[in-house]
């Protein structure tokens, strides 16, 4: 694995609705080829954060810098620009056109310019080589997406984002609901995609364990604040647990 | 090899069997079969004038349809539409326009419908089931009007008239035309992709950044434009038009060759094959069935009975392959 330049910082992003504040002054940054895991409870503020990341919501103060260069996005379209791409938990999968449909939606080949046929069998053999190319293993692009298993269509959805020259990956509770054996083919993929080291990945999850596993470094985001950073490496499940445990308590005491 | 191949070919029949099409072009089949061999005169050259003229109508109206029901609209008013397209061409005509021309303003005048239809849905957001039962009667109170609630002559030369209906086959040129037209759109364009993404997965369409409201107005105006097309060619035909005429049997008869033809009621799944050989099927009934004397209460029942059978088929059809034998995607 090799991490490289930085991909996109964040700093000191805040972000209010009304009179609750969502994010408090967060402040990250994740290199080329590197994996950040994002945890914390429901309505930590995680949401919040990757809806500013991807531009669908705009901080009321802080900055986001790509590649170094400072950026503002008004839209997801201006993220999407700049190469952010997110794997939301609904996927955006439509069940009844086939897979490689699914990969070129609002982007098909066509022949002839914009005016033009659909050209099926590049967008098959594209879709093809880009799946192979990051070792996912389906028996032919035209099944429908509808037939695949839950991990085999999270495997999809992060291909078709891979597949649109993403170099900033946001996964949104990629193995949520899902056995260890689809788990393990997502977990296998985000590997493979590290290793090619020119995307960076932020990672929201639940698990702790699974989390340290597949992540370089992990982040605990609670009331709108990161209140733990470290290397997944030098962390332990239970050192999460008791730090989230401590918070419980607190909350139980008043 | 020569076993694998046996099996792929078994496989590709096995697969398209169970395609909603096939079994509708199978009972087909057998209907032609049986009123021929029950009655002489089905493949008649004069019968067959008139089960093209039967099928003709439902089926480019269905091309409308079909793309509404995928993205999970529906016209109720195309009917109402059919019956207006003449009055509206007559009138042009006793402007001063010339037939084609006049032929041309109802066909705009149809789209314009749509256009309106299509706003009033999306931008006000009222379901279109709701939007074009009121212009169901809205626009049966104008063709009643402006048409003063008597018949009208069809104009034009003898040569138009021919193209436009009056030959035995034109309608069916028409259609089969249509169809081609329609079925390249929704297999072969991005407008027909995206047709069908919105109506498989609306949240899907719109991340992916697909311009729903655009597509769904595009339906409305090419199903009222379709459906006026229709109502032109058919006073060509009969050579006088009348403010009644079309109305909602065409329209579901139009809706029903879709859905026998395999279209998802749902959205999201449909083909324009299929609403061809729908119409089809419901034309050679139609037929067969009056050259049997069959009176037209008996009629009803059996047309009635015959789309919930192929609704039930096609229901069940579509299970088989999704879970059957070479179905799901693990398993293969």
């Amino acid at each position: 694995m090799t991490v490289g330049a930085e991909a996109i910082r964040a700093e000191k992003l805040v972000k209010s609705f009304g009179h609750v504040t969502a994010l408090s002054g967060v402040s990250l940054a994740v290199a080329r080829g590197e994996t950040l895991g994002i945890l914390g409870d429901n309505g930590a503020g995680k949401s919040t954060l990757i809806k500013i990341l991807t531009g669908y919501h705009q901080p009321d103060s802080g900055g986001i810098f790509v590649d170094g260069q400072p950026v503002r996005f008004g839209s997801v379209d201006d993220a999407r620009a700049h190469g952010i791409e997110c794997v939301y938990q609904d996927l955006a999968l439509v069940n009844g056109l086939s897979i490689y449909h699914n990969m070129f939606l609002k982007r098909e080949v066509l022949w002839g310019g914009p005016f033009g046929f659909l050209n099926h069998r590049e967008m098959r053999r594209r879709a093809a080589a880009a799946l192979a190319e990051i070792g996912v293993a389906v028996p032919s692009v035209e099944l429908e997406v509808g037939q695949l298993s839950g991990g085999q269509r999270q495997a999809i959805a992060v291909a078709r984002a891979v597949l649109s020259e993403a170099r900033i990956l946001l996964l949104d509770e990629p193995l949520a609901a899902m056995g260890a054996r689809e788990a393990r083919l997502i977990i296998d993929l985000i590997e493979r995609l590290k290793a090619r080291g020119d995307i960076a990945i932020l990672m929201i999850a639940h698990n702790y364990a699974q989390t340290l596993e597949i992540c370089d470094r992990v982040i605990l985001v609670q009331h709108g604040e990161i209140t733990f950073e470290s290397r997944a490496a030098a962390t332990s499940a239970a050192e999460l647990f008791d730090i989230v445990r401590r918070e419980y308590r607190a909350a139980r005491a008043g | 090899m020569e076993r694998a191949a046996r099996r792929g070919i078994a496989r590709r029949l096995h697969d398209f069997l169970l395609r909603p099409e096939a079994s509708v072009i199978v009972v087909s089949v057998a209907l032609v079969v049986y009123f021929e061999l029950s009655n002489a005169n089905f493949l008649t050259d004069a019968n067959l004038q008139t089960v093209s003229q039967f099928v003709a109508s439902p089926v480019i109206i269905a091309c409308g349809e079909i793309m509404l029901l995928i993205c999970r609209e529906i016209d109720l008013s195309v009917g109402q539409v059919f019956a207006l397209a003449p009055f509206v061409m007559e009138h042009a005509q006793a402007l001063g326009l010339p037939v084609p021309l006049a032929i041309v303003a109802a066909l705009l005048v149809c789209a314009l419908i749509g256009l309106v239809i299509g706003l009033i849905t999306i931008k006000l957001s009222i379901p279109s089931f709701i939007t074009t039962l009121g212009m169901l009667f809205l626009i049966t109170g104008v063709t009643l009007t402006i048409s003063r609630g008597y018949p009208a002559n069809t104009p034009g030369g003898p040569i138009l008239t021919g193209i436009m209906g009056a030959w035995g086959y034109s309608e069916i040129v028409w259609a089969l035309v249509i169809v081609a037209i329609m079925h390249v759109v929704l297999r072969h364009t991005r407008w027909g992709l995206h047709t069908i993404a919105i109506g498989g997965n609306i949240v899907a369409a719109a991340e992916a950044g697909i311009a729903i409201n655009r597509i769904k107005i595009g339906n409305f105006v090419l199903t009222s434009t379709l459906g006026g097309l229709t109502g032109l060619l058919e006073a060509f035909r009969i050579g006088s038009t009348d403010p009644l005429a079309g109305g909602s049997n065409i329209m579901f008869l139009g809706v029903a060759s879709g859905v026998i033809g395999g279209t998802a009621i749902a959205g999201g799944a449909g083909t324009i094959i299929g609403g061809l050989v729908g119409g089809i099927m419901l034309g050679v009934m139609q037929d067969g069935f009056t050259l049997q004397g069959i009176n037209a209460f008996t009629f009803d029942i059996i047309i009635g009975a015959a789309i919930l059978i192929a609704m039930v088929a096609n229901t069940h059809l579509a299970r088989l392959r999704a879970h059957g034998p070479w179905g799901g995607g693990t398993a293969r």
